[in-house]
C-alpha cells in the first residue's frame, strides 16, 4: 500500500532525443501533459518538460520560432540523469523528492527500464485515499495521550460502538492533555451520520476531543 | 399538492435511530391542524418499480438490500454496501418502504410535468445519500436521483435543477448527475471538514460535459440565518436563471437548525420560511411554477421538523402561515416529547443571539459563495 508502483501512471508518453521541440510541444498539448521522458532505446536519458520547450523558442509572434520549432531537438533541452523513483519506494519518498528538488514528477525506472511516471497530481490522489476523503465519512479530532497503547484504546471504542473507521491519520504534531500531559492529535474518519456519541464516550474515556463539540455533561 | 400516505411512514428506524418517521406523522397532523390541508388531495403513488430503482443503482445492490429486507443474506457482504451498519440499519421490509418513497416522489415528479399539479410536496423524500451501489448516511434508494433520470428518460431534453439546503451535502444526487449539463445540483451545506460525508467542497463542479453543473457552497459550523438566507440569495436565483430549468426539486431537510442534535449550524425557523418561498417565487418565474418539494434530514423532532415542514407546506400551497401551534396538536405530542415544545410557529430571534464569531463567520461564507458564483457561472448555459 502506499507505494510509487500503485500511484504512478503506466502509461507514459515519451519522445526520442531526436525529437523535434515541435513534435514535443504537440505530444504536451494533445496530452495535456507538462512532462515527457526521453528514451533512447530502452533507456531513460533525460526528460522534457513543456517549459524547457518554451523557453528555447522564440515567443509566439517571432519571425524565428517556426524554424526553431522545426531545429530544435529533446537532446538539447532535457534534463539529462533526471532524478527517479523505483515502483518499491514508498509514495512519501517520492513525494519528499519532488518537493526538496521543486519538481513536478519523477520517471519510474527499474532495472534501467522506464515503468511509469509519478507526478504532483498521483500524490495527491494517493492523499486522498489515505485519508479516506473519497468514501463518506465525519471527521473526528482527538488528542490521545503520547504514550504505547493509548490509539488503539481510542480506536477500540469505535469498534464497541459498532461505528466502522475508513482512515486514521496520526502525525507528529504534538497537543496537551486536558491535565496537560503530553498527547498527539489523531484524525479519524468514521462511516456515521453521527459521531456524537462516540466523542461523549471518547471524552468519558479521558482522551480530548477536538471536534466535534462535545455537550458538557 | 401533497404526497403522503401512511404506508410512507414506514420507512425509518424507530427510536433510538436519529431517522424517525413519527416526525412525519407530527408535520401531517400540525398542517392539519392549523387547517392548512383543508381542500388538498392526498395522493400516494404507486412504489417504485424495480426498472425504476435499476435507472441510478445497481442490480447487485437492488438485490442485496431486497434479500436484507427479508431477512436474508450474509451480514458481512452486506455491510460492504453499508446495509445493517449503525447507520443504516436492516427493517422488515426495508425494500418496499423505501420503494414507496421512490415512487411517490417520481409520481409527484410525474404529476407535475403533466400539469395534474404545480407543486408538490413529499416530506417522506430527500434520501440524498443513497449511492448507485451503497446505503448510506440513513438512505438506501435515491428518490430525487431515480426520479431525475425517469424524467430525462421521458421527457428526452428536459433541463432540472436540484437544490438542495440540508445540512449534510447531497452528495448522492450529485455523483449521480455528475458529468451531465441537464441536470443542475446546487447543494448548501455545513462544511465536509466538519460534518458527513466530507464531501461537498467548492471545488466538486462537475466532471466532462456536466463541468460547472454541480455546484457545492460550504458553510462554516455556527453559521445563522442572516448569513445563510444572504448565501442563499446569492447563489440560487442568478444559478437557476442562467440554466433555465423546466422543473426545480428541492430538497428540504431542516437539519441546519440551531437545535439540531447532529450538525452545527445556527439556523432558524426563518431560513425555512425563506426558502421555500423563495424557491416557490423562482418556480413561477423560470419554469411555470414547476416544483416538487422533498423533505430529507432533521433531527429535533420535537421543536424543529414539524415547524419547518409546515413552513414548506405553507408556501407551497401559497397560504399564510399561521402564528400559533394549535392546543390539541400541543397536548397530544407534547406529552410524548422530552423536551419543551415551542407554542409559537416562528423562532424568536432573541432566543438564538449571534455568537461573537458570527461576522467572521458571514465573512467566510460570503467569500466562498462569491468564489463559487465565479468559477461555475460562465460554464452555465
Amino acid at each position: 500500500m502506499l507505494l510509487v508502483g500503485d500511484s504512478m501512471s503506466r502509461e507514459v508518453v515519451t519522445v526520442s532525443p531526436e525529437t523535434t521541440a515541435m513534435e514535443a510541444l504537440g505530444l504536451c498539448r494533445e496530452w495535456r501533459i507538462r512532462h515527457l521522458p526521453v528514451i533512447d532505446g530502452e533507456q531513460l536519458v533525460g526528460i522534457v518538460s513543456d517549459r524547457d520547450l518554451r523557453s528555447a523558442t522564440p515567443a509566439l509572434g517571432d519571425p524565428d520560432r517556426a524554424s526553431a520549432l522545426q531545429r530544435i531537438r529533446a537532446l538539447e533541452v532535457m534534463t539529462r540523469e533526471p532524478v527517479t523513483a523505483h515502483p518499491d519506494d514508498p509514495v512519501e519518498s517520492a513525494a519528499n523528492a519532488m518537493r526538496e528538488r521543486w519538481i513536478g514528477c519523477l520517471p519510474v525506472v527499474e532495472d534501467d527500464t522506464l515503468l511509469g511516471i509519478i507526478t504532483s497530481s498521483d500524490v495527491m490522489e494517493a492523499l486522498v485515499y489515505l485519508v479516506g476523503a473519497h468514501e463518506p465519512g465525519s471527521r473526528l479530532e482527538v488528542v490521545v495521550p503520547d504514550h504505547p497503547g493509548t490509539l488503539a484504546g481510542a480506536a477500540g471504542i469505535f469498534g464497541e460502538l459498532g461505528i466502522n473507521i475508513v482512515s486514521v491519520a496520526m502525525g507528529a504534531r504534538r497537543e496537551e492533555m486536558p491535565d496537560g500531559s503530553p498527547g498527539r492529535a489523531v484524525v479519524f474518519r468514521v462511516d456515521t451520520v453521527n459521531p456524537g456519541r462516540a466523542a461523549e464516550v471518547l471524552e468519558q474515556a479521558g482522551y480530548r476531543v477536538l471536534w466535534p463539540p462535545v455537550a458538557p455533561v | 399538492m401533497v404526497v403522503h400516505g401512511r404506508g410512507l411512514e414506514d420507512y425509518g428506524f424507530g427510536a433510538g435511530h436519529p431517522f424517525n418517521p413519527i416526525r412525519l406523522r407530527m408535520t401531517m397532523e400540525l398542517c392539519d391542524a392549523l387547517g392548512l390541508l383543508d381542500g388538498y388531495d392526498f395522493v400516494e403513488p404507486e412504489p417504485a418499480t424495480e426498472e425504476d430503482l435499476l435507472t441510478v443503482h445497481s442490480l447487485t445492490y437492488l438485490r442485496l438490500v431486497q434479500e436484507a429486507s427479508r431477512g436474508e443474506g450474509d451480514a458481512a457482504d452486506l455491510l460492504q454496501y453499508g446495509i445493517g451498519s449503525q447507520d443504516n440499519p436492516v427493517t422488515p421490509h426495508l425494500h418496499e418502504a423505501c420503494a414507496r418513497v421512490v415512487g411517490a416522489v417520481l409520481g409527484a415528479c410525474r404529476m407535475v410535468i403533466a400539469g395534474e399539479a404545480t407543486h408538490a410536496m413529499c416530506i417522506s423524500g430527500g434520501l440524498h445519500h443513497a449511492l448507485r451501489s451503497r446505503a448510506s448516511g440513513f438512505c438506501f434508494y435515491n428518490d430525487a436521483g431515480v426520479a431525475i433520470a425517469r424524467l430525462k428518460e421521458e421527457h428526452p431534453g428536459i433541463r432540472v435543477a436540484y437544490v438542495d439546503t440540508d445540512a449534510h451535502h447531497g452528495d448522492g444526487v450529485q455523483w449521480m448527475f455528475y458529468d451531465d449539463p441537464d441536470v443542475l445540483t446546487v447543494s448548501m451545506h455545513e462544511s465536509g471538514r466538519y460534518l458527513f460525508p466530507g464531501t461537498g467542497g467548492t471545488e466538486e463542479r462537475g466532471n466532462n460535459g456536466g463541468v460547472g453543473y454541480s455546484v457545492n457552497a460550504p458553510l462554516q459550523p455556527y453559521t445563522d440565518d442572516g448569513s445563510w438566507i444572504s448565501c442563499f440569495d446569492a447563489l440560487i436565483p442568478v444559478l437557476l436563471r442562467a440554466f433555465g430549468p423546466d422543473i426545480i426539486i428541492s430538497q428540504n431537510g431542516c437539519d441546519g437548525h440551531a437545535l439540531d442534535p447532529l450538525t452545527h449550524l445556527s439556523a432558524t425557523t426563518r431560513f425555512y420560511e425563506h426558502v421555500p418561498r423563495k424557491i416557490h417565487a423562482l418556480a413561477h418565474e423560470l419554469c411555470g411554477g414547476r416544483w416538487v418539494a422533498t423533505g430529507g434530514g432533521g433531527y429535533d423532532i420535537w421543536r424543529v421538523v414539524p415547524r419547518a415542514w409546515t413552513a414548506l407546506w405553507a408556501a407551497v400551497s401559497h397560504q399564510e402561515l399561521p402564528e400559533k401551534i394549535p392546543a390539541g396538536w400541543l397536548g397530544k405530542w407534547g406529552k410524548q416529547s422530552p423536551v419543551e415544545p415551542s407554542a409559537l410557529m416562528r423562532d424568536d430571534p432573541a432566543d438564538y443571539p449571534p455568537i461573537d464569531r458570527a461576522p467572521e463567520i458571514a465573512d467566510r461564507n460570503a467569500r466562498t459563495t462569491e468564489a463559487v458564483l465565479e468559477k461555475v457561472l460562465p460554464l452555465i448555459s
